[in-house]
């Protein structure tokens, strides 16, 4: 079948009709309603003049009504641009202006939080009550006549990713049709996904791995289980209720669910549904997977590694997670991941190179950003014609072909799931008064992979009051990005006559005043 | 337990920086006043500010995320604990 989630959703709609396809704490819709409902969405945005190629932001909160409204967006020949909710104003002014947002779709109930951008973009309701001002899709797709074509091709644009880089604003990452449908077929392929799968979906929508979720359902008539977690008892009571065959999850979900603090009995629970537990985003620790175990017995365990730009590189087959725990794994299929010296050649195995993959799961480019493109979307000799990404990401192969991690390219700080840039987190820091000059970057903690730690100088030379600086920095800035550590420099140390902070030796200073050993990176 | 809500709302607005209108009713998860980590912390400081034990089926989402809520589970506990 051509690879394109509108024509999966086609095929599907038509096999499955009466199936659930999503549930959620407020509604389910079968894939025979979820098709018409993106059908009409898609109507709806054509009559709101939305034109091909159009960018339409989608920053709603995880609920049916955004599964439709993303796939009415790709129905109607839009682009999905997610935000990501309760970003900060800045954030999302950056994502509208640098993607060239035509319109966005948001709750409601959110309209205060994005009013202040209806000068810049259109807003339109997908989710929540009627209001004088917006148009509210979930109303206007009573009136319409469902659209019933689909004619862009998988080479065709279909979603932009924001993602942080270490320097300046989060870059987007251009996504192809092809991207998303090939996605799910090689997640499915090393997975088993079946028809009979049923997804507890923690993961949000806004990111590549959840959308995913999404795509493997509809491409297998699976059924998608939506959840958000936020106290373990909920996830595994609605895991037992709903019979979860499948648990994509992340490892700070892992430490969310297992948090000693709340007394969590997993054995009261029925979890003898569960086949798998996939997880990425950063190292599972030994306790994790201990507790994975432990809590569901039936489980394979998935330890996987990915970057936006290529979605997903590798995973660990679940019966060499014993023998190769520190391992991120092999490529998955349809790619290969090369590890390669600076001349481009491969390097031998337990040699230190360059994490580079070629493959499906290739996404377009850096939308706007020809420069950082030209860096990471490179050709290679050995593949004439063909476009490889380029990750900067330090890795080597052992014997066996099993890659490990060893240092990432960037400064990004991996905290609970999120890429935190240390530029972002500066600038903010550095908007309060007494505040001189500030430098960001990740503290290991294998709880949230990273916590985000900022060294500052003050004005008066004397540290601020940790709970006046954090209270400003929430103020300004979303939770995940809020310093977890903050410690106050006299002076920063300087590097050679170029007036730039030392940032290595500041690091070094801070994990020697925390009492940490440096060196500690995951995937 | 207008005593406790008024605790509680201290300890939301230190915790968060959230600084609009907060009521005991609001189901404070979905307004995004809280998010999954400080709903832990809110109910770790509630067992130790209250002096009551709150056990694992008593911590869902249901008696945490409204204060109105939170505070009359306290109040039973407190009660049945003292």
């Amino acid at each position: 079948m051509p690879a394109s989630i509108p024509r999966y959703l086609l095929k599907t709609a038509q096999r499955l009709p009466e199936k659930v396809a999503i549930v959620s704490r407020e509604r389910s819709v079968t894939f025979g309603d979820l098709l018409q409902e993106a059908l009409a969405t898609a109507q709806c945005l054509r009559e709101l003049g939305l034109a091909r190629g159009d960018r339409v932001g989608i920053c709603m909160e995880k609920t049916v009504d955004q599964a439709v409204a993303i796939l009415g967006v790709l129905f109607a020949n839009g682009v999905v641009v997610p935000i990501l909710p309760r970003l900060k104003g800045p954030n999302i002014r950056h994502i509208i202006d640098n993607s060239g947002m035509s319109a966005m779709i948001t709750d409601t109930d959110r309209l205060s939080e994005v009013t202040e951008f209806a000068g810049v973009t259109r807003l339109i309701t997908g989710h929540g009550p009627v209001t004088n001002e917006w148009p509210n899709l979930p109303y206007m797709r009573r009136f319409v006549q469902p659209l019933n074509s689909f004619d862009r091709i998988g080479n065709d644009n279909a979603a932009i990713i924001y993602s942080s880089g270490s320097t300046g604003r989060p870059k987007g990452i251009l996504i192809a049709h092809r991207n998303l449908a090939e996605g799910a077929d090689i997640v499915a392929e090393y997975l088993g996904t079946v028809e009979d799968d049923r997804i507890g979906c923690m993961l949000s929508f806004n990111f590549d791995y959840g959308m995913n979720q999404l795509w493997q359902t509809i491409r297998f008539g699976c059924t998608l289980i939506l959840h958000e977690l936020a106290l373990p008892n909920d996830l595994f009571a609605m895991m037992a209720r709903e019979r979860v065959t499948a648990l994509p999850v992340m490892p700070v979900f892992l430490t969310k669910m297992f948090d000693r603090r709340l007394k969590v009995d997993t054995s009261r629970f029925d979890f003898s549904s569960v086949r798998y537990v996939c997880s990425t985003g950063g190292r599972l620790s030994a306790d994790m997977i201990a507790d994975m175990r432990s809590a569901f017995p039936a489980a394979q365990i998935y330890s996987m590694f990915g970057l936006t730009e290529a979605f997903r590189g590798t995973y660990l087959p679940p019966d060499k997670l014993d023998a190769f725990p520190t391992s991120v794994g092999r490529a998955v299929p349809d790619c290969e991941v090369l590890v390669l010296d600076d001349k481009g050649d491969e390097c031998a195995p337990n040699v230190v190179g360059e994490l580079v993959q070629r493959g499906a799961t290739l996404t377009k480019n850096y939308s706007t950003d020809p420069e950082n493109t030209a860096k990471t979307f490179r050709q290679h000799s050995r593949f004439p014609g063909e476009t490889l990404v380029f990750s900067g990401d330090k890795v080597y192969k052992d014997d066996n072909g099993f890659i490990y991690f060893v240092a990432r390219a960037d400064d990004m700080i991996k905290t609970k799931g999120f890429r935190v840039s240390p530029t972002e987190v500066e600038t903010e820091v550095l908007r309060h008064p007494e505040v001189v000059e500030a430098v960001a970057f990740a503290v290991p903690n294998i709880s949230v992979g990273e916590d985000v730690a900022c060294a500052y100088t003050s004005s008066d030379g004397k540290p601020l009051a940790e709970t006046v600086l954090k209270q400003f920095l929430k103020s300004q800035l979303p939770n995940h990005m809020v310093p977890a550590i903050l410690l106050h420099f006299d002076s920063f140390p300087i590097l050679g006559n170029a007036g730039k902070h030392d940032r290595k030796t500041i690091k070094q200073q801070s994990y020697d005043r925390l009492g940490i050993a440096p060196g500690v990176q995951g995937g | 337990m207008s005593d406790i809500i008024a605790v509680l709302v201290e300890y939301i607005r230190s915790e968060t920086g959230f600084t609009g209108p907060l009521s005991a009713d609001d189901d404070l998860l979905s307004a995004g006043v809280l998010d999954s980590f400080n709903i832990v912390s809110l109910a770790m400081f509630a067992q130790e500010r209250f002096g009551v034990e709150l056990e694992g089926e008593d911590l869902v989402r249901d008696n945490l995320a409204k204060l109105s809520a939170l505070a009359a589970l306290i109040e039973l506990r407190r009660a049945e604990q003292a």
